[in-house]
């Protein structure tokens, strides 16, 4: 792959972080950068998108309880 | 497949060691172990998920949903807006393919965020649960609030229980009603929406089943819009659409509305496969039927959007779910609407142009799209117009260019008359030659079938281009040039640039003006004959009719039954060949031709002769058969007058030359009584010279003179030059004395100008004759004097031989004279007589037609009395005539004020 093109590609994937990005803060969707870079890979490919949603609300969920745990033993 | 997999492995560590939250303190293999079930867990999700088939795979469904939510959730479009300018840039990126899955990855991901109510069991345990729950996630998706689990929640106690019971007893005071009422609206919008879509829901779960169920109905619409029968919604006879009587009033009142559409369609339908109707209305047919395909490509798509929100629909849902499937039978009448008033023009359309045809049907059209107020109305007439006008202006450009009228089924403005029935109108009154007909009559402008959208001066205008084109090519032999022209300048003539139309049939009209007119004078030579006509039928050439009538006179005193036309030829090739007439074209020669009216018993040559010009086709067209019985009219009369000057000045020659011979007498009456006559004699000269000027050159010259001005001018057309042929010859006739016009209203046929200047000239005969007699008698008295001179003379001197005496003496034997003397003597008295009394007869004549020319309209015709009356020589003598006491109370009473 020549680097000129490469770089190209690079660009337009910002491009489009950046966009799914935007989309994503209008719809509330509670993900950063990073997560949803690796989301976007994921999907294209081919995940199922649902089921993807599903896994990172689940481990968000399971996130937000472990730290409820945490807070409790700690107070 | 090992990469991909590979690079998912890849993907899920990294997500979970985002997301995983850490423990501080935490044991490192405690650690290691959750984020081992965490990955264990994501891995089998997503594998389990793998297999199953994406849901649609259509980018705009993801986004449509997305809009959608954005609009549920915010007050104000704004970020719909962005969203929509933020997907229309993602798209225009081509670097990644799903790009429908990550946004509808994104919509799962944040649709749910705000509401997520905790989960109690820990996912990790159940993993089986949620790929169920998720089966079916579009319905679950658009969760609003309050809808499903929630309903009887707290959401609907509160905004429910009370708007219900505010609703009531507010009913009974207004102001409140109003004051409450402007509370709700001034609620903030997210609340307002929030009630709406309560209340929506509510009504959903009180939807009362019905049968047919909606979805059925919704099912058979697209047939029943395209006029076809169904289970649930068939057409019982072809206007009208039976309904299943077990539908509630509100159904049915939907029904009713789609139903319309459905039996115009069909109504309509039926209407573009009929076939009568002609040009116009086959156009109209086809018109309607572009229409009614659009229509069809309407419910097309309708049943597109009815199929796929039917496949979609869950069952379970209350109403089988159609609320939610953006397809309900109201909306069907709302996408459906425009349709049908473009249906609704249609057939009041077609309904009103089967009592029309033609230029009718363009108006009734055109009145749609120039003076409906609806400006929709207006639009659609004026599309429809645009098809409808096609054959209109086929058949317009074939007659402007080409002259040739091709309209199969009586549409066009302009219609060939029936030869049959214009041979009946000429039966009935004036009977036009071959070329008039064409010109005349072969074609008639229909004013009803004149279509509103060219004016009536226009229509004129078209008439005539076509007529003419028409009549060069057949009545004037020159299709060459109309060939040529159409060749040149036929154009494509549509709807809608009514500027560039215009200006093309001006141009058309000029050239074919020009044409026209350019034949009739160089072809046909139009000109050359109205002065050949003007020369010779007029008298307008002095010699020739001199010569003519000086070789005719002796011919025409016999009786009418002894004329020869042999003889009358001759005279007239004479009379060609001796005057100027010889340097006349041939061509207006040879028309030239002497001949013998219709003759009744008693009539001398005289009454009978008649001079003839032989008009052809299509000169016909501007001198016509009545224009030629005109000019015969002016010329018996004229040659009355000049036959009356003739007599008269032989007979004042004869009398002038006897005056210094044989007309010396000493009997002092008898001198008298010559000069008398002599006296008359020249008052007659004088009225018949005066009249003849009169008739020459006041009224023929000025006539003619108009006459050249009016065809001379600019833009002449043949029509024109009609009009002012036929001014012309009512001019002539109407000055020249002839006209039929009564100066009283007593109804007395004296009064006419023709009778009375009839009978003044059978006067001027009549005396003529008298005075004839009373010179043979003068003769006959001067012989007898004369022989008894001789005798006298030969009694006194016998030698002296008959050398004095004259031949007439001669011939008179002396026996006869002296018995016939008394018999001359005795005739005297009564010629004597017969001539005063003539000429007594004459001045009254002359006085009346004095006194009926002296209060005439015309300039002209008060000057011809005065010129003959200049040095007021009649006025005296006037009042002396005893006349019936009617009229001369009225003319005395007239002509009192002009003299004071």
């Amino acid at each position: 792959m020549p680097p000129a093109e490469s770089s190209k590609d690079i660009q337009q994937v910002r491009q489009i972080i950046d966009v799914f990005h935007e989309i994503s803060t209008l719809l509330n969707a509670n993900l950063d950068r990073h997560t949803l870079s690796i989301c976007i890979s994921l999907i294209e490919n081919g995940v199922n998108p649902e089921a993807l949603a599903t896994v990172i609300k689940e481990l968000k969920r399971d996130g937000e309880e472990t730290m409820r745990q945490v807070e409790q033993n700690e107070g | 497949m090992s990469s991909q997999e590979a690079r998912i492995n890849k993907g899920i560590n990294g997500l979970v060691q985002k997301l995983l939250v850490a423990i501080p303190g935490e044991d490192p293999d405690a650690t290691h172990e959750r984020r081992n079930n965490a990955v264990e867990f994501a891995r089998e999700l997503l594998e389990s998920n793998a297999r199953e088939p994406a849901i649609v795979a259509d980018v705009n469904q993801a986004s449509d949903l997305i809009k959608k939510r954005l609009i549920q959730t915010n007050p104000s479009p704004e970020k719909a807006l962005r969203f929509t300018n933020l997907y229309s840039r993602l798209l225009s990126i081509p670097a990644i393919n799903q790009k429908w899955a990550v946004l509808y990855f994104l919509y799962q991901l944040g649709g749910d965020q705000p509401r997520t109510t905790p989960v109690l069991t820990s996912p990790f345990k159940s993993p089986v649960k949620n790929p169920r729950e998720s089966r079916n996630p579009e319905f679950r998706a658009p969760r609003s609030p309050g809808y499903g689990s929630q309903v009887d929640g707290r959401p609907f106690e509160e905004a429910f229980a009370p708007g219900g019971l505010k609703k009531l007893p507010a009913r009974e005071g207004g102001q409140r009603d109003r004051k409450e009422e402007e509370q709700t609206f001034a609620k903030t919008p997210a609340s307002q929406r929030e009630d709406l879509a309560l209340k929506t829901a509510l009504l959903a779960e009180n939807y009362v089943e019905i049968n047919p169920p909606e979805t059925a109905l919704l099912r058979d619409l697209p047939f029943t819009l395209q006029g076809l029968s169904s289970t649930n919604l068939p057409f019982s006879s072809s206007a009208t659409l039976k309904l299943p009587p077990s539908l509630p009033v509100p159904i049915i009142s939907i029904l009713h509305t789609l139903a319309e559409p459905s039996l115009l369609y069909r109504g309509l339908s039926e209407f573009v496969k009929t076939a009568d109707g002609g040009l116009l209305g086959q156009s109209l047919r086809a018109a309607i039927s572009g229409e009614l395909r659009s229509y069809l490509g309407l419910v097309a798509t309708l049943e597109g959007q009815i199929r796929r929100a039917l496949s979609s629909l869950d069952e379970n849902q209350p109403r089988g779910g159609i609320g939610k499937a953006g397809v309900t039978l109201k909306r069907c009448v709302v996408w459906t609407r425009e349709a049908t008033m473009g249906l609704r023009l249609m057939s009041l359309i077609s309904e009103e142009s089967k009592s029309k045809r033609g230029g009718q049907l363009i108006s009734l059209i055109h009145g749609f799209s120039s003076s409906h107020g609806d400006p929709m109305v207006g639009a659609f007439a004026e599309r429809l117009l645009t098809h409808v006008t096609r054959p209109f202006y086929d058949m317009l450009r074939q007659w402007i260019y080409d002259g040739e009228l091709s309209d199969p089924y009586y549409e066009f403005f302009v219609s060939e008359q029936d030869p049959n029935v214009v041979s009946n109108e000429a039966q009935d009154g004036r009977s036009r030659g071959a070329a008039s007909s064409v010109w005349e009559a072969k074609y008639k402008l229909d004013e009803d079938m004149v279509p509103s959208i060219i004016t009536q001066d226009f229509a004129q205008k078209v008439f005539l281009i076509g007529k003419s084109l028409n009549f060069i090519r057949y009545g004037c032999g020159d299709s060459q040039w109309v060939e040529d022209y159409s060749k040149g300048a036929s154009k494509e003539l549509r709807y809608g640039d009514t500027a560039t139309l215009e200006t093309w049939i001006d141009e058309a009209y000029k050239t074919t003006m020009a044409r026209l007119i350019h034949l009739m004078s160089e072809k046909f030579h139009l000109f050359d004959h109205l002065k050949a006509l003007k020369n010779y039928i007029l008298l307008g050439q002095g010699d020739f009719i001199a010569l003519l009538m000086e070789s005719l006179s002796s011919n025409l005193d016999r009786p009418a039954g002894a004329q020869y036309r042999h003889t009358l030829t001759a005279q007239l090739e004479h009379a060609i060949r001796g005057s100027n007439a010889q340097y006349d074209s041939p061509e207006v020669l040879r028309r030239l031709d002497a001949r013998m009216l219709q003759l009744s018993h008693g009539d001398i040559g005289w009454d009978c002769f008649t001079l003839e010009y032989k008009i052809d086709a299509p000169v016909d067209v501007v001198v016509t058969e009545w224009g030629n019985r005109q000019y015969l009219k002016v010329f018996n009369f004229l040659w009355r007058i000049k036959r009356v000057e003739f007599a008269i000045s032989t007979t004042w020659r004869k009398c002038m030359t006897g005056a210094r011979g044989v007309l010396q007498g000493e009997d002092a009456n008898v001198a008298q009584t010559w000069k008398l006559t002599r006296g008359v004699l020249a008052e007659m000269i004088h009225f018949i010279g005066q009249l003849q000027y009169y008739i020459l050159f006041e009224v023929i010259e000025s006539s003619w003179d108009e006459l050249q001005t009016a065809i001379h001018k600019e833009g002449c057309t043949l029509d024109d030059l009609i009009k002012a042929h036929t001014k012309y010859l009512n001019a002539i006739t109407h000055k020249g004395l002839l006209g039929a016009k009564k100066k009283t209203s007593s109804g007395d046929d004296d009064n006419t100008f023709m009778v009375q200047l009839g009978e003044i000239l059978r006067l001027m005969l009549s005396y003529r004759d008298a005075v004839d007699g009373l010179y043979s008698w003068s003769v006959s008295d001067f012989t007898v004097r004369q022989g008894i001179s001789v005798r006298a003379d030969r009694h006194d001197d016998d030698d002296l031989s008959t050398n004095a005496t004259s031949r007439r003496g001669e011939s008179s034997l002396p026996e006869s004279i002296l018995a016939s003397d008394d018999s001359i003597t005795d005739e005297f008295p009564v010629l004597q007589e017969r001539l005063q009394s003539l000429g007594g007869h004459f001045k009254q004549r002359v006085c009346i037609l004095l006194g009926d020319l002296a209060y005439q309209q015309d300039v002209d015709m008060r000057f011809l009395g005065v010129v003959m009356n200049f040095n007021d020589v009649y006025q005296l003598s006037r009042r002396k005539v005893a006349r019936p006491a009617g009229r001369s109370e009225q003319s005395r009473t007239s002509k009192d004020p002009s003299r004071p």
